[in-house]
């Protein structure tokens, strides 16, 4: 068994929603539905009992079609959800770039949204001044840095969003998705930056649907499939997997 | 409630910077910006004494005085409130992608207004064509028992408001109405002895009263008065965070 410094780990997981088809946003609605003894929802299991270690030095990839419960298991490493059932355990310090331009305030310049970023993920502001010039150069948006960010455009956005939670020098990073928007160039620096946060020891988790990315930067996938893990090993084997799953409804349409 | 300690301050700098955001926000685009928040209680002043002692001959003097001597800390209050309602379901782009403490919204909406406030206070020392009763110094006390109040109040709605979003709308109405049963604009002599029990039944008057007497007229207020505000603060914030705390962790599934 590992030991306890484990970065991650996930034992049985599962998180439930309940999908509300009308949910009773105001009290008109919750009166209605009082009298009327309806109830508009199911409960849907985004993710079922997923168990899995990430160790140091490891980048995991997380594959699977849209609505497969991948974000959702970012979230919950991130603690963003509670999961309804099941223990997850995160040791050190985590960034997660979940979605673009988290926790970015669109009226708040570049510069001021580098520090409430770095705040929101729980370091000082000392720290982050600190840190504010290598971001700004990582993310090489030159005078935008000074401009509102929602004059920013997605790849500028995704740009500093990744400076931001790179340069912070997390142990754990979580990756959804959001390198898609990047030109190539930046890209590329990008799985530069990741490998070397690899060689370092650093714990990274990357969703995304570009399999050659897959293959070519991890050393271990997963692939969920409607909650469930369904298969953990290298990534080739994996994506083959994912693939040949996918190709009758191909084939099919 | 020590989570409630232990998080502001361990948050304090996120907090800060929420609440200034919020500020710079506000005046965002006014060419005066920062100077509305020591323009508008001036301007405030200068109508209520048109109004109220020239037109109107009440028969209170220095009436600009007497009514933003709680006005302002009321302003506080129900601006504090207006935002906390809106804090955790206006974040909920954040609070879906990054862990953080929620009591940070409601908090900074506070320390925001609280910074208003400030500023607003510092016309009303000056302007003021009254004598300047060192009282003034008893100001915190009643400012920190408002504080409290706010807080669980703000809380409160804050949890609240995720599920129904119609809380906002009623709590503006509640606090338009609340305005009027406070003696804000009038004193509480005005009403006959035998009703002003049910005044008393305000929990927020009792803070009122320290700030008015502190202020207009130079007074301190009795013992018993100065607890009432205080039990009042911390009943609101035991409750409030109570019910924040209880279901904090439910909030992302709402906002």
């Amino acid at each position: 068994m590992s030991d306890s410094s484990t970065p991650i780990r996930l034992e049985h997981i599962t998180q439930r929603f309940r999908v509300i088809q009308e949910r009773p946003d105001t009290l008109r609605e919750l009166f209605s539905k009082f009298f009327r003894h309806e109830s508009h929802y199911h409960d849907f299991d985004a993710v079922k009992d997923v168990s899995f270690e990430v160790p140091h030095g490891q980048m995991l990839g997380l594959i699977g079609r849209n609505g497969s419960g991948k974000s959702t298991l970012l979230k919950i490493i991130a603690g963003v959800y509670k999961p309804t059932a099941g223990k997850v355990e995160v040791h050190g310090a985590l960034a997660p770039l979940i979605e673009l331009g988290t926790g970015f305030h669109s009226d708040l310049t570049g510069r001021e949204n580098i520090l409430i970023n770095g705040l929101l993920m729980g370091y000082s502001k000392r720290q982050m001044q600190e840190r504010e010039q290598r971001i700004i150069e990582f993310a090489e948006i030159g005078d935008f840095i000074d401009a509102p960010v929602k004059q920013y455009s997605s790849g500028m956005y995704m740009r500093l969003a990744f400076s931001v939670a790179t340069e912070i020098d997390p142990d754990i990073l979580l990756i959804d998705e959001i390198l898609a928007v990047g030109d190539a160039p930046f890209q590329q620096k990008c799985f530069e930056r990741m490998e070397s946060f690899r060689q370092a020891g650093k714990t990274i988790m990357f969703v995304s649907h570009a399999m050659t990315q897959v293959a070519r930067l991890c050393d271990r996938a997963i692939l969920i499939e409607q909650g469930t893990m369904v298969a953990d090993g290298p990534p080739d084997e994996v994506i083959a997997m994912y693939e040949s799953s996918m190709a009758p409804e191909v084939v099919g349409a | 409630m020590i989570e409630l300690v232990r998080d502001t301050y361990r948050y304090r700098e996120l907090i800060w910077a929420l609440a200034l955001k919020e500020l710079k926000i506000r005046y965002k685009r006014s060419v005066l910006g920062f100077l509305w928040a020591l323009l508008n209680p001036a301007l405030l002043m200068l109508v209520m004494t048109l109004v109220f002692s020239t037109l109107l001959r009440f028969p209170i003097p220095h009436y600009a005085i007497f009514l933003l001597s709680v006005l302002l800390p009321w302003t506080f209050f129900s601006q504090s409130l207006a935002y906390a309602v809106e804090s955790v379901v206006g974040n909920g782009e954040l609070i879906k992608k990054v862990r953080v403490a929620k009591l940070v919204f409601p908090m900074a909406a506070i320390v925001s207004n609280l910074i208003n406030l400030g500023l607003s206070m510092i016309p009303l020392a000056i302007l003021m064509r009254h004598p300047f009763y060192w009282t003034w110094l008893y100001l915190p006390v009643p400012l920190l028992a408002l504080t409290i109040f706010t807080m669980g109040m703000s809380f409160f709605f804050a949890a609240i408001n995720v599920y129904y979003r119609d809380v906002a709308h009623i709590l503006q109405i509640v606090l338009s109405a609340w305005f009027y049963v406070t003696p804000i604009i009038y004193s509480l002599d005005f009403i006959p002895a035998n009703h002003q029990w049910i005044f008393k039944l305000n929990p927020i008057i009792y803070v009122i009263n320290g700030f008015r007497l502190s202020v207009y007229y130079g007074l301190l207020p009795k013992a018993p008065s100065i607890i009432a505000s205080f039990v009042c603060a911390f009943i609101s914030l035991f409750i409030g965070f109570a019910i924040f705390r209880k279901n904090q962790d439910a909030f992302v599934f709402y906002v």
